[in-house]
């Protein structure tokens, strides 16, 4: 009997022999179809204590995640900035493939939390607040470009990156070059590609190019032709100083 | 009756030796009223709707899946180490195993018997919560477009109506499902192997817990031996032995990806899928080496 | 010279103890032969190794040396099985399935078909007389139904051999005797049975052939006759004889050799008093 048990252990270390190197380019496989990209390290384990890091560990991290985000939401209605920021993180190390975390995550801080620090009743001095405001940007830039990294074959991202430079930074170059980047992909919504342009003719030294895609579109037909590309079109045409022959005509509804 | 009878002939395999044995281990383990955690699942889910009824719709139903698809791995996983832990033990104590062997049943079809009558079990289990999960998950979708019809202006209600159904039901949620299901199989076959070995039910259970819970880290020790060059002769020996005996439960954990989207490519799918039934079969096979040398 | 119905040659069963030197001999060298047809009762102390010789003639257990075969095949072998029936001690069934459903699935595990498990399973509970309770679940049966359905199960692939173990422990008188009953009927048709019982008087009554066992070793074996007779006394029952000829006989004995040891009224079996008393409804 125990002759058998021992033989049973061999043939168990023999399957794992076997398996090993099947299981190691699997696991590689895997990870080029973006499975298994969360981080799981001791930052984490301090973020999230010890048991949520076991049930992360143990298969269970969608759900460690969620209760996360749920926390979050909570510190949320208390305004806790720095504590979400803290949550955020250990949620979007947890689910690195869950867009939505990723966005809202960005969205919290560039946009409520740098509000908060602009409007704080607390900072008497203006400049402070400004910097705090614009630090808050760049924490919502930074989850942003970091969910970009972990999904770089979905669109999203790169959508929203693009209307955070445009809305916050008030960078038509980066947010141009974003949209681009976003236009690229088959399921894009329809408008990116428009919004390449628009950003581009807010981008000095790029007008030239913003215009001659602006006219090709204008070109294809009557339903390019929305009130926004007609208002661009017709601030290019100054700015380019296009000849008259050649200027395409503006309703005055799109002129600004 | 006939007159002094005379020998039978034997059959060397028969389905519907194993099928008796695989229905009658259905029946024991429908019995046990396993199906009452149903109930449980079923508060879950539809109860951490309450959770999130502030939140927009999409963080609701991201809730609702991993909530449904986390509960379904655990309640299948524990269905399945429990359930298996006690198949043997318990017809041992009640002294059946001897009735049934006593009868021209090779061993090897009383154990496949048995580990069907479990697989069945969770199968039928994983259906029946993953019929709940899609029913609440349709329901919410309804109300969560009735909404959107009630309140989103015209222009932007054909995007608003997309955003909500893709946020919904992905059919890439059923290859996790059935994940779910080999991983759960995978875990049966491995308790079914610890019981062979050990003496008492409780612990096979120990045991196949902490397997799972080791499991879950092979490919850290599989990565730390195969790259190290610096670590003692001990050390390496060590992650060896891990790597060697423990399965790496994480090619299978696949579904917390999934559940955010991630589509997994068929050719991948039948790859893992292959390996999970892989594993299934090399661990009942052993099993079954050591059992059928076990004295009774 | 028909094969016999079990053969046990040279069998010896060590069973080592964990974490010690010493190990436990359960059977030792033992050889013994039941032909087809005989009623063999398999006798001995606890620990005496009845069971173990049982498990191993059933396949249950390996023998450490010697061979056992039923019918010619080694037990060893699942096919082996297909000639026996086995009725344990303690019926070992799911007391959840009903007797009809205990029946199925062992006749199931036989290979049989359902047209002839139905057919025999009807047969078989009328035979055991449990037609009334088929349909109950044996949660319900009282001792003595179990051990009938037990034995219905043992049947059930109409083996050439029973081997039952105590079939009559824990019955009461009438279920007891009904028991013994149908094993007489087995006897009849020609099944060979190997019966395992504490019960003297019972083995007694059916078997035809009897064997010992004390600390794993044959130490007695043969027809019950020749076993248990005594030699030198012959028994005379004798019904309605005159006082006369009763006188007559003494006379006779009393000019020969022989000596009455004892002249007595015979007894009925207690058994038999309380049954035919307990059989007729209250007057």
């Amino acid at each position: 009997m125990n002759r058998r048990m021992v033989i049973a252990i061999l043939a168990l270390l023999v399957f794992g022999a076997v398996r090993m190197p099947y299981e190691a380019a699997l696991e590689k496989e895997h990870k080029a179809a973006y499975f298994h990209g969360a981080n799981l390290d001791l930052s984490l384990r301090e973020k999230i204590g010890q048991m949520g890091f076991l049930a992360a560990l143990s298969g269970f991290r969608a759900l460690v995640a969620d209760f996360l985000w749920i926390h979050a939401h909570v510190l949320w209605e208390r305004t806790e900035w720095g504590a979400m920021k803290v949550d955020f993180d250990a949620v979007t190390a947890l689910q690195p493939r869950c867009l939505l975390f990723w966005s809202q995550a960005s969205w919290h801080m560039a946009f409520n939390a740098s509000i908060a620090a602009l409007e704080d009743p607390k900072q008497p001095r203006e400049a402070l607040r400004v910097k705090a405001q614009r630090e808050y940007w760049k924490l919502g830039e930074d989850y942003l470009i970091r969910g970009i990294a972990n999904n770089p074959d979905v669109y999203t991202l790169y959508g929203d990156l693009g209307f955070l430079y445009r809305e916050k930074f008030q960078d038509h170059c980066k947010a141009a070059e974003v949209f681009a980047k976003a236009a690229k992909f088959h399921d894009a919504p329809v408008f990116t590609h428009r919004f390449v342009l628009y950003e581009l003719a807010q981008c000095p030294g790029h007008e030239r190019e913003a215009y001659e895609g602006l006219l090709k579109l204008y070109k294809t037909g009557e339903n390019e032709r929305l009130p926004t590309l007609m208002k661009w079109l017709g601030i290019l045409q100054e700015k380019l100083n296009v000849p008259a022959d050649q200027k395409v005509y503006i309703p005055p509804a799109a002129n600004p | 009756m006939t007159a002094t009878p005379t020998a039978t002939k034997h059959k060397a395999f028969s389905l519907s030796r194993v099928s008796a044995i695989a229905s009658n281990t259905l029946l024991e383990l429908v019995r046990l009223k396993v199906f009452y955690f149903m109930l449980l699942f079923a508060l879950l889910i539809i109860g951490s709707s309450f959770f999130t009824s502030k939140f927009t719709f999409q963080e609701q139903f991201q809730v609702l899946k991993d909530v449904s698809l986390g509960a379904m791995s655990i309640f299948t996983w524990l269905l399945a180490v429990l359930a298996t832990a006690m198949l043997l033990p318990k017809d041992i104590e009640d002294r059946t195993l001897y009735t049934i062997l006593a009868k021209p049943v090779p061993r090897f079809e009383y154990l496949l018997g048995k580990f069907i009558g479990v697989l069945a079990l969770l199968f039928i289990a994983i259906s029946l919560m993953s019929a709940v999960f899609m029913v609440v998950l349709y329901t919410r979708e309804q109300d969560a477009l009735a909404n959107a019809a009630r309140y989103v202006p015209d222009n932007a209600l054909p995007d608003q109506l997309n955003s909500i159904r893709a946020a919904s039901f992905n059919s890439n949620l059923l290859p996790g499902i059935v994940i779910i299901y080999l991983k759960s199989a995978l875990c049966a076959a491995l308790t079914l192997l610890l019981s062979t070995f050990a003496s008492s039910w409780i612990f096979t259970v120990i045991m196949s817990v902490v397997v799972y819970l080791i499991g879950h880290i092979q490919p850290i020790a599989r990565q730390a031996y195969l790259d190290s060059a610096t670590t003692s002769h001990l050390t390496k020996v060590f992650l060896a032995l891990v790597a060697l005996i423990i399965p790496d439960l994480t090619s299978l954990s696949l579904v917390d990806d999934i559940v955010v989207g991630n589509a997994i490519p068929m050719l991948l799918f039948v790859k893992t899928a292959g390996l999970g039934v892989t594993y299934i079969g090399v661990y009942f096979l052993v099993g079954y080496f050591v059992f059928s040398g076990k004295e009774l | 010279m028909s094969t016999p119905a079990i053969s046990i040659q040279n069998l010896t069963k060590i069973y080592p103890i964990p974490f010690k030197r010493e190990k436990v001999t359960a059977v030792q060298d033992l050889s013994l032969t039941v032909e087809p047809g005989q009623v063999y009762g398999l006798l001995g102390p606890n620990g005496s190794g009845k069971s173990t010789t049982m498990k191993i003639v059933l396949g249950l257990v390996s023998p450490t040396s010697g061979r056992t075969e039923i019918f010619g095949r080694d037990s060893t072998t699942v096919e082996s099985r297909e000639d026996v029936g086995f009725l344990p001690e303690n019926p070992y069934f799911y007391k959840y399935l009903t007797g009809a459903e205990t029946l199925r699935f062992y006749g199931k595990l036989c290979g049989l078909s359902s047209a002839k498990i139905r057919d025999r399973s009807k047969e078989l509970l009328k035979l055991v007389g449990l037609e009334n309770a088929a349909d109950r679940r044996l949660a319900g049966y009282s001792k003595g139904m179990l051990q009938r359905i037990g034995l219905a199960q043992a049947m059930i692939q109409e083996p050439r051999l029973l081997v039952l173990d105590e079939p009559t422990a824990g019955v009461d008188p009438a279920g007891s005797r009904e028991i013994r009953d149908l094993i007489l009927d087995f006897k009849k048709r020609g099944i060979t049975v190997l019966l395992c019982s504490h019960l003297l008087e019972q083995v007694q009554e059916i078997c035809d052939h009897v064997g010992i066992l004390n600390h794993g070793v044959l130490i007695r074996e043969g027809t019950l006759e020749e076993l248990i007779s005594i030699q030198n006394q012959t028994e005379l029952i004798l019904e309605n004889a005159t006082p006369q000829l009763l006188a007559e006989i003494h006379t006779l004995l009393g000019k020969s050799n022989a000596r009455l040891v004892e002249e007595r009224k015979p007894q009925k079996t207690l058994e038999r008093y309380f049954l035919d008393v307990t059989s007729s409804p209250p007057s």
